[in-house]
């Protein structure tokens, strides 16, 4: 993949054709896997991921659990074809900043005092990377643990913002990412206006950097719309009358 | 007072469901004196209180429940129970040679009460008798779904007791264990289990089941009473 | 060393029951003991693995992907390309799954794929070879379960051979003893389908393709190929416990026999014209 002559062309159109503050088509499902206790899959143009989660289940080792609250575990992790060049087997340095960014985000809106002494275990699981995946996968792992019946202050959404060719754009895809000057990844609990994930790889001016923000939850809104369609859609099938 | 939902509007974790935080009820959590839902599940008005039903829930223990287990480990003073995910429970037996008299081992499926659920685990009740569960089909369901299956005072049940012949042993967790008088009513009550399980909300589930077992065993599992 | 991983705890009463449904021919979820799970296949749904299949066999779910690069052949092959098949039980997949490096399982998964796409001679190896002795095409073969209700043997080797017989491989040209990229793709040949069944022996008694409640309490387990040939492609007797010998000869018969009808399935999903086997 080499580098575009520009990403950004006469007429404001991104290498895809988007316009800078366009997400890419995002396909949402809730409940694709059957031996987890919740599951979903989360598409952002060509950015696949699955998510799923265990629990609340026993804590091993046990001298790791808490007395008044569940551990959360999270595990990030791409599939070795996900990339251009093959992944290597076993987890990278990215990789495990990545599972604890994640982690760290998701247990600002789980209920962990609900299960004292056991553990949720979160996996996400990159099945093609193409820019965003972290905020893919906290989209994802999110409608998982609500699918797993895990008590939510709220859902978090995340995109990616970033800044190619000069301008701030919204839901950076891996050209964008690899050849503009900034990425940007953030995410939101939309429900109380507050950030729960935000990292810069790059440089921004203060001005951009407010701007990217606001550009970032102008996609989250949208995504977070779209997360309640999904998780309402697996249910929907479902009538109140025998509750 | 101002709510925001339609009467069983299904809801997601995050939704506003009303103003006044004084009437949070399960299922929800409130924040700047809103009530918010913590669950994906029916929004309702119960008892003058706001609830959200859930589609999924794990099991929350509580004395009383009968429960369905497997032995996972025997010490010198008592067992340990499985009662699944992140659950287990204790029989303390103080005395070592009561607990081998009782023949139980790892492995073994045993119907039990529970005594007690707190900062100390899971104890069960001594008393009530432990049941070794000695045949049968064990299945798990989404413990959530238990009362759908057990129905207004046994009814869903009692339907495909009736319907099948078989017996079957409800476990409060989501085991469940099914005996009956032969392998295609047996299956007969898996199918009718797994369908409650997976269309519990669904309305005219009564007449599913029903139309289902007869399909498949032709309600002639037991003679009838 | 291989670490045995934690066993499940299973329910003693399970085993008889399956064991007593088997007398009679008949099993837990309705299959006569000799039945497969439905089995579908998907291909093509990556665009940045140069091959890829989405197979489920029941609830079992496996994912296969295939990257190419362009690498230097063995020594005692210079005019050969190289596969080498990766296994992961993914921890999302099961809550018996670990995560980490593969454990002694994984890495069995692996090699049993391995072993039956080399001894059925799936590919022409010569074919991949692009300058002999210096570069040839390395095809790696990744599996990833994601969705783990029992037998993922025979499930991951589907995957592999679909990803195989869909992948688009970059075509190039030598010139002046360099590679040039053509802009160019073609599909390997394929030049026989081996597939696996899994066999799962309790008592004297034995049932296909076990589903995870039935896996879990099985006296042992095999796992045998064969190819279109009739040729015994891949054996790999799979958990701890002793075959009655007496029940090999019923075993390879309905081995052949199922391993046809998979074969049946997969070429009506998979466009795949088998290439002349020398």
């Amino acid at each position: 993949m080499s580098r575009p002559e520009r990403l950004i062309d006469e007429n404001g159109r991104r290498v895809d054709g988007r316009r800078a503050d366009e997400l890419r088509p995002i396909r949402m499902e809730v409940g694709v896997l059957d031996k987890s206790d919740g599951s979903a899959y989360v598409e952002f143009g060509g950015t696949k991921v699955i998510a799923a989660v265990f629990g609340p289940r026993e804590a091993h080792p046990r001298h790791l659990a808490l007395p008044d609250r569940a551990i959360l575990n999270c595990r990030y992790h791409m599939t070795s074809f996900s990339v251009e060049e093959r992944k290597p087997l076993g987890m990278t340095r990215r990789e495990i900043e990545l599972s604890k960014v994640i982690r760290e985000a998701l247990e600002t809106v789980a209920f962990l005092e609900e299960f004292p002494r056991a553990a949720i275990d979160v996996y996400v699981e990159v099945v093609q990377a193409d820019g965003g995946t972290r905020t893919a996968g906290l989209t994802a792992a999110s409608l998982a643990l609500a699918d797993a019946g895990i008590p939510m202050a709220d859902l978090i959404a995340g995109v990616a913002v970033g800044k190619v060719d000069g301008q701030l754009v919204l839901d950076l895809c891996d050209l964008e990412d690899k050849y503009g000057e900034a990425d940007m990844p953030v995410a939101m609990a939309p429900r109380f206006n507050s950030i729960v994930m935000l990292q810069l790889n790059g440089r921004m001016t203060v001005e951009e950097f407010k701007r990217g923000l606001a550009l970032a939850k102008k996609g989250i809104d949208e995504i977070y719309r779209l997360q309640r369609e999904a998780l309402k859609k697996k249910f929907s099938k479902i009538s109140p009358e025998e509750v | 007072m101002p709510i925001y939902f339609t009467e069983h509007e299904i809801v997601v974790p995050g939704q506003l469901l009303s103003d006044n935080g004084k009437r949070s009820g399960e299922g929800t959590y409130t924040h700047g004196g809103k009530i918010y839902a913590a669950r994906i599940g029916f929004a309702s008005i119960r008892d003058n209180k706001v609830v959200v039903t859930p589609f999924k829930a794990a099991y929350k223990p509580a004395p009383g429940d009968w429960v369905v287990g497997i032995v996972s480990d025997v010490k010198p003073n008592g067992f340990e129970i499985d009662l699944g995910r992140h659950l287990k429970g204790t029989i303390r037996i103080p005395d070592r040679e009561e607990v081998i008299s009782t023949g139980l081992n790892v492995g073994d499926v045993v119907y039990v009460r529970i005594k007690e659920s707190g900062l100390s685990g899971v104890v069960i009740d001594k008393r009530s008798r432990i049941r070794r569960i000695e045949s049968g089909i064990l299945i798990q369901i989404h413990p959530a779904k238990i009362p759908r299956l057990i129905g207004r005072r046994g009814s869903m049940i009692n339907l495909i007791k009736r319907l099948t012949g078989c017996e079957i042993i409800v476990g409060k967790n989501g085991f469940i264990v099914i005996n009956g008088p032969s392998p295609e009513a047996e299956f007969a009550a898996v199918k009718a289990v797994k369908m409650i399980e997976e269309e519990a909300h669904i309305s005219g589930l009564t007449e599913r089941v029903e139309k289902l077992l007869r399909e498949l065993v032709g309600g002639a599992g037991a003679p009838s009473s | 060393m291989a670490l045995a991983p934690k066993k499940d705890l299973t329910a003693k009463i399970m085993r008889s029951k399956i064991y007593s449904l088997l007398l009679q021919d008949k099993r837990i979820d309705g299959r006569k003991p000799t039945d497969l799970r439905p089995i579908k296949i998907e291909t093509g749904l990556l665009s940045k693995a140069e091959g890829s299949a989405l197979v489920s066999m029941g609830s079992t779910k496996i994912l296969t992907g295939i990257k190419v690069e362009v690498g230097v052949p063995f020594p005692d092959r210079p005019d050969e390309g190289t596969f080498t098949v990766n296994a992961e039980l993914l921890p999302l997949a099961s809550a018996s799954f670990e995560p980490g490096p593969p454990d002694e399982r994984g890495i069995e998964l692996a090699r049993v794929v391995d072993r039956s796409l080399r001894e059925g001679r799936v590919l022409d190896l010569k074919k991949l070879c692009l300058i002999e002795g210096e570069k040839v095409y390395v095809l790696f073969i990744d599996i990833y379960v994601l969705d783990y209700d029992g037998n993922y043997f025979d499930p991951s080797l589907i995957s592999a051979l679909a990803a195989l017989a869909t992948a688009k491989l970059p075509r190039y040209d030598v010139v002046d003893g360099k590679l040039q990229k053509t802009g160019e793709y073609f599909t390997p040949e394929i030049r026989s389908l081996p597939f696996t069944v899994m066999v799962g022996v309790i008592g004297e008694k034995f049932l296909l393709d076990p589903q995870l409640e039935e896996e879990k309490v099985l006296d042992v387990s095999l796992v045998m190929g064969a190819d279109e040939k009739g040729n015994i492609t891949c054996v790999q007797k799979n958990s701890p416990g002793q075959v009655p010998l007496e029940l090999m000869d019923s075993i390879v018969d309905i081995v052949i026999e199922k391993t046809g009808e998979i074969r049946r399935k997969f070429l009506q999903e998979v466009p795949v014209k088998l290439a002349e086997s020398p």
